[in-house]
C-alpha cells in the first residue's frame, strides 16, 4: 500500500463523515513496516517481519465523541465504518468537546529521520547481529541476547475543517545484553535515525565488557547513595516524569506536577523539551493525532514546569492553546530531549565520596503517582564509588524515590547524550548521564 | 473479512511455505473486536473501537524460525509474505549456533469457546458507559466515605476469534470473549493521598460484571483508602509472621514462580528483555521452598482470563504444577523447549495478536489451596502482618529479589486482626519467601491482570491469586 492509497482512504472516511453529518471527524491512517531479528546465547532465535496498516476515525456529533480503529481497509468497509461509528454514537452523552479548529492545515513529510537505508534493510540483519554478537565476545561477554529492530512508519491525517497531509520516519534500534559469570551482565543499546548512525559493535562491546567488570559482584549496604544515571536509566525515569506532565494525567490524578504550573520541579540545571519532530528524533510526526503542527515544547526550563502537553480538549479545559501532542485522548510525548550539562561521566565519579553507577534498569513501579513514589530494579552494569574512585561491582539492589525529590536533586548532567529507545523506554530520549544525590538504595531483607 | 473467509487464505499459506522450503509452517487467522468506554472523574471520554484481524505465519527453515505477519490480506500477499517468512529464517540461518525444532506434540483439531451466557456483542459503548455511572454512583462526591479527587474508570469487552493450521495436522478455532475492567482511584485528605490501581476480568459474556461483583468491589475498595489515610501507623519493623492475601499470594505466584519457571527464560531466549531466570535447566527436583509451598498454573480454568485449553501451537493446554511440595516439579514449555528438554509442551505458548509470534506464557498461576479456614490461619499468629493489597511491586529480572508494598494492612496480635499498618514493604529474596510457607487457607480468589513479556511487547491476559499464604518469621521494612 502507497502513502497515496492512505490518503485515498482518508478522503473516504471523511465523505462518509460528512455524509452522516458528522460536525467533526478526523481520518488518520498509517502503515508500519517492521523488520526485527533476535538472538540469544550468541545464536539467532528469529527473524520477523509485520506489516501493517490501520485507520483511526475521530467523530464528534452534539458534542458526542467517539474514536474507532480498524484494519478492513477496502473502500466498502471503510464506508461501513464509519456508518457504524456514528450510529453507535446515538445513545452517548455529550462529553468535553473542543471543535476543530477552522483553518485548514496542509502538511508536507518533515524531511528528518527517514533514511531510505533504514527501510531497506532486512537481509542484512544476521550479519548486523553478528556484529554486535562478535563485539560482546571479543569485550569479555561469554553469551549474548539482543535484538535489533528497523522500523518504519507512514502517516497520512484528513480532517473535515482540510486539513491534510502525511508523514514518515524510520529508526533502527539494538539492545544487546552480554553474560559472563554467573549474575554478570552488561547492557548496550545503539538507537539512531539512520543506518550509517547504527554502530551494533559498540554497543556489543560495551556489554561484553560490563559484564566482564561485574564478575564477583556484591550487594551493597542499603542506604542514601549519590547515584550516577547512565542515559538508559535517565530516560527511563525521565519518561515517566513526562507522563506526569500530560494534561491528563493531570487530571486524572496520576500525576505529582498537579499545581506545579511556574513552580520549581527540578533543579535549574534540568530543562524538558518535547520535539514533534527534530534532527536525529526516532519517533514523531509534523502534526499530532488531531491535526495540529507539532513543535517543540519546552516542558520543564531551568528547574521549572512550564507547561502541560495538551490536546484540544485538554488545551479547552485549562484555557490555552494545544502544544501538538494529541493524543485523541491523551497527550503525550513524541521525542524527549534532557539539556546537556558541562560534566562527564568521569567528573561525576571523581566527584561522589559514596555512590553508585547505574548502566541499565527496569521495572519501574510507583506506590503513588500523585505523590510520584517509586522504586526501580537496577540491572547489568552497577558500580561502586567512593571517593572519586570505582571501587566494585554491585548486584541485588533496588532504588526508591519520589520524582519530586529527585529530579530537584540533580547535580550534574553530563555534556555527551544519547539516543534511548528500548523495552524500558517507548518514548525516544535524547539524555545525558545524570548525578543525582540522596537515592534510597535497598536490598532484600532476607 | 470474517474468520470464515480467511480461512482458506491461512491453509493455502502453510502450502506456499512449504513449497518454498519450510519443513514446518503454521498460520493463525486472528480477529480481535474490542469497545472501550472512559469516565474521568464523572466525564465521559470518547468512546473507543477497534476491529483488526490479520495473518501471522511462522515457519522452521534451515534450523532457524521466521516469523511474517500482515493485514493485507489478498491472496497474492499473503503467499508472497509465506515466502518471505521462510527466506527469513534461511537468511538467518548463518548466525544459527543451535538449529531448531519442535516436539511431537500430538495435533489437535478442535473448536472451542469459551463459556458465554449474554454475548459479548451486547456490550456496546452505552452498556459500558452504565457500568461505569453505576460505580461513579457509589464512590463519587464523597460517598464511599472519602474524597476521591482522581477517579479514572475503564470498563472494555473484546472478541478474540482465531482459526490455527500447521504442517502437523492441528486445526484450531476459537472464540474468546473478554470482559475487563482498570480503575486508578486517588484518595485525599488532610493533604495525604493514597492511590489504588485495581484490575478485574473474566473470559465470558456481560454477565462478568455481575459475576465478579465490580460495583460492589470498587465501592469497598473507596472505603478502605479513607481507612487507610486516617487509620494506618507505622508497621512493625522487627520480625514477624506475614500472612498474604488471596492477592498477594497471587502476584507473588505469577512474578517469582511462573516467570522464572518459564522454560524459554531458563534457557535465555529472554536474556536481553524480560531477562533470564535464577533457575536452570538441571533446576527440576531443586527443593526451594516448605513443604506446604505448592504453586500451580492452569489454562483450563473455566471464566478465567488465561483461558486456553489449547494453545497457539495447536497443543491442549493442561495445568502445571510448577512447585509442589517445596520442589520445582515442572516449566512452562512450548513446543521448543520441550524438545530441546525431552519431554512434551505442556501447552504453554500464546500469542495475543496475529502479528506477534506464540511465546511461552502463564495463563492463571496461582497458590494451591491448604486446609485451614482464614479464621483459623490468621489464629496461628502471634505477631505478624496481614497483607491485604498491595501499590508498588517489582522484581529483578532473575526473579530472585522481589518487593511488594501494601496498601491495606494490619497488625496481627495474637491471632487477631488489629489496626490498619502504613505501607509495610516486603522485600524479599525467593527462596526466603516459599521457604518460610507455614500454612495455606482453603479459600481462594483470583486477580485480572495483564502480564507483560516478548519483543515486540505482548501484553497477555492472566489470573493471579491464592489462597491466605502464612509466611512464618519475616522481616518488613516501610516506606
Amino acid at each position: 500500500m502507497s502513502l497515496l492509497d492512505l490518503e485515498d482512504l482518508n478522503d473516504v472516511a471523511i465523505r462518509a463523515a460528512k455524509k452522516v453529518d458528522a460536525d467533526d471527524a478526523i481520518a488518520l491512517t498509517s502503515r508500519v513496516t517492521d523488520r526485527m531479528i533476535r538472538f540469544a546465547n550468541n545464536s539467532v532465535t528469529t527473524a520477523n517481519r509485520i506489516e501493517e496498516a490501520e485507520l483511526t476515525v475521530y467523530l464528534a456529533h452534539e458534542r458526542k465523541r467517539a474514536i474507532a480503529s480498524t484494519s478492513n481497509l477496502d473502500t466498502a468497509s471503510v464506508r461501513k465504518f464509519v456508518q457504524d461509528l456514528f450510529e453507535s454514537m446515538k445513545g452517548l452523552p455529550a462529553s468535553e468537546y473542543v471543535p476543530l479548529p477552522g483553518k485548514a492545515s496542509k502538511y508536507s513529510p518533515s524531511g528528518v529521520g527517514h533514511d531510505r537505508k533504514i527501510v531497506e534493510v532486512e537481509e542484512e540483519l544476521p550479519e548486523l547481529a553478528k556484529e554486535a554478537i562478535d563485539a560482546s565476545l571479543s569485550a569479555g561477554g561469554k553469551r549474548t541476547a539482543g535484538v535489533i529492530d528497523a522500523g518504519d512508519v507512514s502517516t497520512a491525517i484528513l480532517t473535515s475543517t482540510g486539513t491534510s497531509g502525511s508523514d514518515r520516519r524510520a529508526s533502527i534500534t539494538l539492545n544487546v545484553r552480554a553474560f559472563a559469570e554467573r549474575d554478570a551482565s552488561g547492557h548496550g543499546l545503539s538507537c539512531s535515525s539512520t543506518l550509517s548512525g547504527f554502530d551494533p559493535a559498540s554497543a556489543g562491546r560495551r556489554a561484553g565488557s560490563d559484564a566482564k567488570r561485574m564478575k564477583d559482584a556484591v550487594e551493597p549496604e542499603a542506604g542514601s547513595y549519590d547515584v550516577i544515571l547512565s542515559p538508559t536509566v535517565a530516560s527511563n525515569i525521565v519518561e515517566s516524569m513526562a507522563f506526569a506532565a500530560s494534561a491528563f494525567s493531570v487530571d486524572a490524578g496520576t500525576s505529582y506536577l498537579v499545581d506545579k504550573l511556574g513552580k520549581s520541579v527540578a533543579s535549574e540545571s534540568f530543562n524538558l523539551t518535547d520535539h514533534g519532530t527534530v534532527k536525529g528524533g526516532l519517533g514523531g510526526r509534523v502534526f499530532d493525532d488531531e491535526g495540529t503542527r507539532t513543535r517543540s515544547t519546552p516542558i520543564i526550563s531551568d528547574g521549572v514546569l512550564r507547561t502541560y502537553l495538551h490536546n484540544l480538549t485538554t488545551a479547552g479545559k485549562w484555557k490555552t492553546q494545544s502544544t501538538g501532542n494529541a493524543g485523541l485522548v491523551t497527550p503525550h510525548g513524541w521525542n524527549h530531549e534532557v539539556g546537556g550539562g558541562d560534566s562527564s561521566r568521569e567528573e561525576m565519579v571523581r566527584e561522589t565520596k559514596r555512590g553508585i553507577i547505574l548502566t541499565s534498569n527496569w521495572y519501574t513501579r510507583f506506590k503513588n503517582y500523585r505523590t510520584g513514589e517509586f522504586s526501580t530494579v537496577p540491572r547489568d552494569g552497577a558500580f561502586l564509588v567512593e571517593d572519586g574512585q570505582i571501587r566494585r561491582p554491585l548486584k541485588g539492589m533496588r532504588a526508591g524515590d519520589d520524582l519530586q525529590r529527585m529530579f530537584s536533586s540533580v547535580k550534574l548532567l553530563s555534556k555527551e547524550r544519547e539516543w534511548i529507545e528500548w523495552w524500558e523506554v517507548d518514548t525516544p530520549t535524547l539524555c545525558p548521564w545524570i548525578l543525582v544525590d540522596g537515592v534510597k538504595i535497598t536490598r532484600a531483607y532476607e | 473479512m470474517r474468520l470464515e473467509e480467511g480461512k482458506a487464505l491461512a491453509e493455502g499459506a502453510v502450502s506456499k511455505a512449504v513449497s518454498a522450503g519450510a519443513t514446518y509452517a503454521e498460520a493463525r487467522l486472528q480477529s480481535g473486536h474490542s469497545r472501550e468506554f472512559i469516565l474521568k472523574n464523572g466525564e465521559s471520554q470518547p468512546s473507543i473501537f477497534s476491529e483488526g484481524y490479520g495473518l501471522g505465519i511462522r515457519v522452521i527453515a534451515k534450523g532457524a524460525l521466521g516469523f511474517a505477519a500482515t493485514n493485507d490480506m489478498k491472496t497474492g500477499a499473503v503467499g508472497e509474505l509465506a515466502r518471505r517468512a521462510v527466506k527469513l529464517a534461511e537468511a538467518s540461518a548463518p548466525v544459527l549456533k543451535r538449529k531448531i525444532s519442535f516436539d511431537d506434540s500430538r495435533a489437535v483439531r478442535k473448536k472451542w469457546a469459551a463459556v458465554e451466557k449474554d454475548r459479548i456483542e451486547g456490550a456496546d459503548a452505552t452498556w459500558l458507559r452504565g457500568v461505569l455511572l453505576d460505580i461513579e454512583t457509589r464512590i463519587a462526591d464523597g460517598k464511599a466515605g472519602v474524597k476521591l479527587p482522581g477517579r479514572f474508570l475503564v470498563l472494555w469487552a473484546e472478541l478474540e476469534e482465531k482459526y490455527f493450521v500447521s504442517s502437523d495436522g492441528a486445526r484450531i478455532e476459537a472464540r474468546l470473549p473478554r470482559v475487563g475492567f482498570f480503575g486508578s482511584l486517588t484518595a485525599m485528605e488532610g493533604g495525604s493521598a493514597a492511590q489504588r490501581f485495581m484490575q478485574q476480568g473474566e473470559t465470558g459474556g456481560l454477565e462478568v460484571v455481575g459475576r465478579v461483583r465490580l460495583l460492589e468491589k470498587v465501592e469497598e475498595e473507596a472505603k478502605i483508602m479513607g481507612k487507610v489515610l486516617r487509620t494506618a501507623t507505622k508497621p512493625p519493623t522487627d520480625t514477624v509472621d506475614v500472612v498474604l492475601s488471596p492477592e498477594l499470594s497471587g502476584i507473588a505466584a505469577h512474578e517469582s514462580v511462573g516467570h522464572p519457571q518459564e522454560a524459554d527464560r531458563v534457557l535465555g531466549r529472554e536474556g536481553a528483555q524480560a531477562g533470564e531466570s535464577y533457575l536452570k535447566a538441571d533446576s527440576l527436583g531443586r527443593k526451594i521452598g516448605s513443604e506446604e509451598a505448592n504453586v500451580s498454573d492452569d489454562p483450563t480454568l473455566v471464566h478465567s482470563m488465561g483461558y486456553t485449553p489449547v494453545d497457539d501451537e495447536g497443543v491442549a493446554g493442561k495445568k502445571r504444577r510448577l512447585i509442589k511440595n517445596g520442589v520445582i516439579n515442572e516449566f512452562l514449555h512450548n513446543r521448543a523447549t520441550a524438545k530441546e528438554f525431552g519431554l512434551a509442551s505442556n501447552g504453554a505458548a500464546r500469542a495475543v495478536s496475529f502479528d506477534r509470534e506464540p511465546i511461552i506464557r502463564m495463563s492463571n498461576t496461582f497458590v494451591e489451596p491448604g486446609d485451614y479456614s482464614t479464621d483459623e490461619l490468621i489464629g496461628e499468629v502471634r505477631h505478624g502482618v496481614y497483607f491485604k493489597t498491595f501499590t508498588e511491586w517489582n522484581i529483578d529480572d532473575k526473579r530472585l529479589n522481589q518487593r511488594y508494598v501494601a496498601l491495606e494492612a494490619y497488625r496481627i496480635e495474637q491471632g487477631e486482626v488489629k489496626e490498619m499498618v502504613k505501607a509495610p514493604v516486603l522485600e524479599i529474596a525467593t527462596p526466603r519467601l516459599w521457604g518460610s510457607v507455614k500454612a495455606r487457607s482453603k479459600h481462594m480468589d483470583f486477580e485480572a491482570a495483564v502480564c507483560g513479556k516478548g519483543d515486540p511487547q505482548q501484553g497477555a491476559p492472566v489470573w493471579t491469586g491464592g489462597p491466605e499464604t502464612l509466611l512464618a518469621g519475616i522481616k518488613l521494612g516501610a516506606r
